[in-house]
């Protein structure tokens, strides 16, 4: 019977089926009591054991995926969450814009700083006086290099989450190190005369992608300040808290790197004029904040 | 073993059932945790590596025609997906689907289940899983088993974060229990003959698990056993006709167990 349940789900079992079911399971959950006083240790005890519990799992389950449930998710309980957690979004900011200014200064002192951060290719290309970018995007499809783009960033993303685990020490290094990078970009570009080329190309995408990364990044804060500043609780039962919030910040960053990622490869190479490259990620970035800062606001 | 009492009901109903019980649970062991995480992954490598095989094939002939290369342009997207997919999503979509289960964790038996016993939710699974980075993949795996030996309940980082438990599900004998069944019906008119001799319940048990083995049992192993068990439950038989049976050692169990 379990077998049959386990196997069908209970949408598509009888309802006498199913009253039978928990009659057995009250009946089942008897006997395991009466088994726990009068036969210690016997086989027949963990066989009820495990009876009980397939049955519980059965009886007791979560509710299922559906549509409605997915929308409420990224309507109501995303934004929700990121509000709930502004101040760990701030801090990741203010670390990538630190990087950034680092990025900038360091360039500033010594050219030779970008070696350290930027492949060879990349210089080689500023240097001789064109973006980087050119060349990658007209020798390899745009599907190709999209999917290359948002999985990397997604995995970036993610793991800017995850980081918050070593006490934000990971995320703290991937926002600075994204934030430096950025940082050594625009000096380098702006150095070689290339900085309105470089606006141009990261006009379409560039507010999304750096949005998305800062919310997961505070996805990464929420988790460590978890673990630092457990308040009242302790700290396995904040860090569990604060997880549930943490990671639907991070699930939001999910589908915006993958518009973004679409957008660098699509669009951002392409003829495009640049009012329109820069109204459209202006648009894209703000929609992004409006939705975390507004949505489910006013729940029914 | 690690036993967990959980205490089981934490959501009683107005029927008041009778569910205010302790269920044990096997925790999963470092070992067989291991192996399932392998399990996974070598299932994940191989796919990665017939995929990146035949993406290498397409992609050497970029002169080739117009459909070759479309198909290696398409092979190479799903190079990148299947990356991504085996990276975060494998252990996400398989625990969510299977009840907190991946393939290898079914061929080791384990599951993955909420700290208070309930199944998990898609959300428990995502929180669990996309911890793995920094408790489970490459050298953090060390982090990973270092917690799964210290933490009382077993659990990883991310097991901590979203409350679940990864605990082993025993397969249990069912054959003594069959046998009983049938015997049980067939034995009713013996027990009214003769008065019935009570065994404690590990006794009884140990007898039903010998006389449904023996017949795989090696002759003189067989006889050891009988001979064995003869010697410890005859005093139980005191008082009754079977304490005066000259029944060899098996037949004397065989009837013993019928007027039990």
């Amino acid at each position: 019977m379990l077998e049959t349940i386990e196997v069908r789900g209970p949408r598509r079992t009888s309802r006498p089926f199913l009253q039978e079911l928990s009659a057995l399971y009250r009946a089942t959950t008897g006997d395991l009591a009466y088994a726990q006083t009068h036969y210690r240790g016997t086989t027949l005890l963990l066989f009820l054991h495990q009876l009980v519990a397939r049955a519980h799992n059965q009886i007791y389950r979560p509710h299922r995926f559906s549509l409605r449930a997915a929308g409420n998710f990224f309507r109501q309980e995303v934004p929700r969450a990121v509000r709930e957690h502004l101040q760990a979004v701030t801090w990741s900011a203010i670390i990538f814009l630190l990087g950034t200014a680092l990025g900038i200064s360091a360039v500033q002192f010594d050219e030779h700083a970008a070696s350290i951060i930027l492949p060879t290719y990349v210089l080689d290309s500023i240097y001789s006086g064109h973006l980087w970018t050119g060349s990658i995007f007209s020798v390899i499809p745009a599907p190709v290099t999209s999917t290359f783009l948002f999985t990397s960033n997604i995995s970036v993303a993610l793991i800017a989450f995850a980081g918050g685990l070593s006490f934000g020490l990971i995320t703290g290094w991937i926002l600075f190190q994204n934030g430096f990078m950025l940082g050594v970009a625009f000096k380098l570009c702006a150095d070689y005369g290339l900085l309105g080329a470089l606006l141009t190309f990261i006009a379409g995408h560039g507010f999304l992608e750096i949005s998305a990364i800062i919310v997961a990044g505070g996805a990464g804060f929420t988790v460590a300040n978890a673990l630092l500043n457990p308040g009242s609780h302790s700290r396995s039962d904040a860090l569990a808290l604060q997880g549930r919030s943490a990671v639907r910040m991070a699930a939001v960053s999910v589908p915006a790197l993958v518009v973004a990622g679409c957008i660098e490869s699509f669009i951002s190479p392409g003829e495009f004029s640049t009012p329109f490259k820069v109204t459209l990620g202006l648009t894209l970035g703000g929609v992004f904040w409006l939705y975390l800062l507004n949505s489910g606001k006013n729940p029914r | 073993m690690t036993t967990l009492s959980s205490n089981w009901d934490a959501r009683r109903t107005d029927l008041e059932l009778p569910e205010e019980i302790d269920l044990q649970l096997q925790m999963a062991n470092v070992g067989s945790r291991t192996l399932a995480i392998l399990i996974d992954l070598s299932l994940c490598g191989l796919i990665l590596f017939v995929v990146y095989s035949l993406t290498v094939l397409f992609a050497r002939d970029t002169a080739g025609d117009f459909i070759t290369r479309i198909s290696g342009h398409a092979l190479t997207i799903l190079l990148f997906l299947l990356i991504f997919g085996f990276q975060w999503c494998y252990f996400f979509l398989f625990e969510w689907s299977w009840n907190g289960q991946t393939p290898g964790k079914r061929l080791m038996h384990l599951r993955v289940i909420k700290a208070d016993g309930t199944p998990v939710s898609g959300i428990d699974v995502l929180l669990r899983n996309l911890s793995r980075p920094i408790d489970t993949f490459g050298p953090m795996g060390l982090l990973g088993l270092l917690m799964i030996f210290v933490s009382r309940k077993a659990q990883r980082l991310g097991d901590l974060m979203a409350r679940t438990l990864v605990i082993h599900e025993t397969k249990i004998d069912w054959s003594i229990f069959d046998e009983i069944e049938a015997s049980g019906t067939a034995a009713q008119g013996a027990t009214a003959i003769s008065p019935s001799i009570r065994l404690a319940a590990d006794q009884w048990e140990l007898l039903h698990r010998y006389l449904n083995r023996r017949e795989q049992l090696q002759p003189e192993m067989r006889q050891r056993l009988a001979q064995s068990l003869y010697d410890n439950l005859r005093p139980l038989a005191k008082g009754t006709d079977l304490e005066r049976s000259l029944l060899p050692p098996e037949e004397w169990l065989v009837e013993l167990a019928r007027r039990t």
